[in-house]
């Protein structure tokens, strides 16, 4: 039992930090926090030229 | 382009560029200041001004790079044979939009010859090659995705009605330009760090080459054999330089706009161009950097 919830949360884990890693945008997260006088700007482009 | 270079410089990322799927998204996101800046059609632009939303033209993305693409077997092989068909266009607030009106007043056509349909960029190519549509008026890089797939013929490129031909714009939020006027000339110089960077005289091949690697396959997620086909054949299909804001150029644009019924009232270049930031970044130099190199100066 105790071998199975190891496994569980070591799986869970693996997922989050997957997750974590491909699907956020840590850049706009951690531009968000800064005080709007040290943020960049943030600039929307289409896949055109 | 300018993001994965200064990424590579001393100050680091510029600014953080936000992928988008169309310009009506974008329009919204700049409204509601989730984006202080954006890529758009200039006519978009401008009448976004005239409707009264405090934002401002500051530079160009680019120059040319739009074309009017057909079936590469099929029956238009002229402009006049447009006459009846079903065209493509990405926005009635496009300039895609008023070469096409450009190229039916060279030859002797009217606006209700053509049937123009709003389609999203990504889908005309797909839509050509169907007989979905008769022919598309884009930006790059879907004129160049056409040809290569075999299905589509470019009739012409904008710049054969339209000398100096400007499409995608640096606008801003006024209250950016009021308050961070500094962080706007960052990315103003930038971006024609970057454009001179693409022209540099003898390593403009190399440079193009190595924008459509890095761009295709970090930003756009494409095939970079489409960007390299966009940005070279010919060279000049796309040009990054000159990208300051020029008033005939815009005068041109409000009226073949008011021509054509996008734009209500006649406005003021000063209304919606603020070419200080473009005044800012003449004398910058192109990037120093090269594919592989571990820093960008």
């Amino acid at each position: 039992m105790r071998k199975l919830l190891a496994y569980t949360f070591a799986w869970i884990a693996a997922i989050t930090a997957g997750h974590l890693y491909l699907n956020v945008n840590w850049a706009v997260l951690m531009n968000d926090r800064l005080p709007l006088e040290k943020r960049k700007l943030n600039v929307a482009y289409i896949p055109v030229t | 382009m300018t993001d994965y270079i200064s990424a590579y410089s001393r100050s680091g990322q510029l600014f953080i560029p936000r992928l988008f799927q169309g310009f009506p998204e974008i329009k919204e996101a700049l409204m509601s200041n989730r984006m202080q800046a954006a890529f758009m059609v200039a006519p978009m632009a401008i009448a976004l001004r005239a409707q009264g939303v405090p934002v401002k033209i500051v530079y160009l993305g680019h120059r040319y790079g739009s074309a009017v693409v057909v079936q590469k077997d099929g029956p238009v092989k002229t402009f006049a044979d447009l006459k009846g068909k079903v065209v493509a266009i990405p926005s009635r607030f496009s300039d895609e939009r008023l070469i096409l009106f450009r190229a039916m007043k060279v030859n002797g056509m009217k606006a209700s010859d053509v049937h123009l349909v709003e389609m999203a960029p990504p889908d005309v190519a797909g839509a050509l090659a169907a007989g979905a549509i008769d022919a598309f008026s884009m930006g790059e890089p879907f004129p160049s995705q056409s040809e290569m797939s075999g299905r589509g013929r470019v009739l012409f490129h904008a710049r054969e009605y339209w000398p100096d031909y400007m499409s995608c714009v640096l606008v801003v939020r006024q209250d950016v330009i009021d308050h961070r006027p500094e962080a706007v000339q960052v990315l103003v110089d930038g971006i024609a760090r970057s454009g001179l960077w693409l022209e540099e005289k003898e390593k403009r091949r190399a440079h193009r080459t190595q924008a459509a690697d890095f761009v295709g396959r970090y930003y756009y997620r494409q095939d970079p054999k489409l960007l390299r086909w966009a940005l070279l054949k010919p060279e000049d299909r796309v040009k990054y330089e000159p990208l300051s804001p020029r008033k005939k150029d815009f005068d041109l644009v409000t009226q073949l706009m008011r021509e054509t019924g996008v734009l209500d009232r006649d406005i003021a270049f000063e209304e919606y161009v603020d070419v200080r930031f473009a005044e800012g970044a003449e004398g910058q130099r192109p990037w120093k950097y090269e594919a592989g190199w571990a820093k960008a100066e």
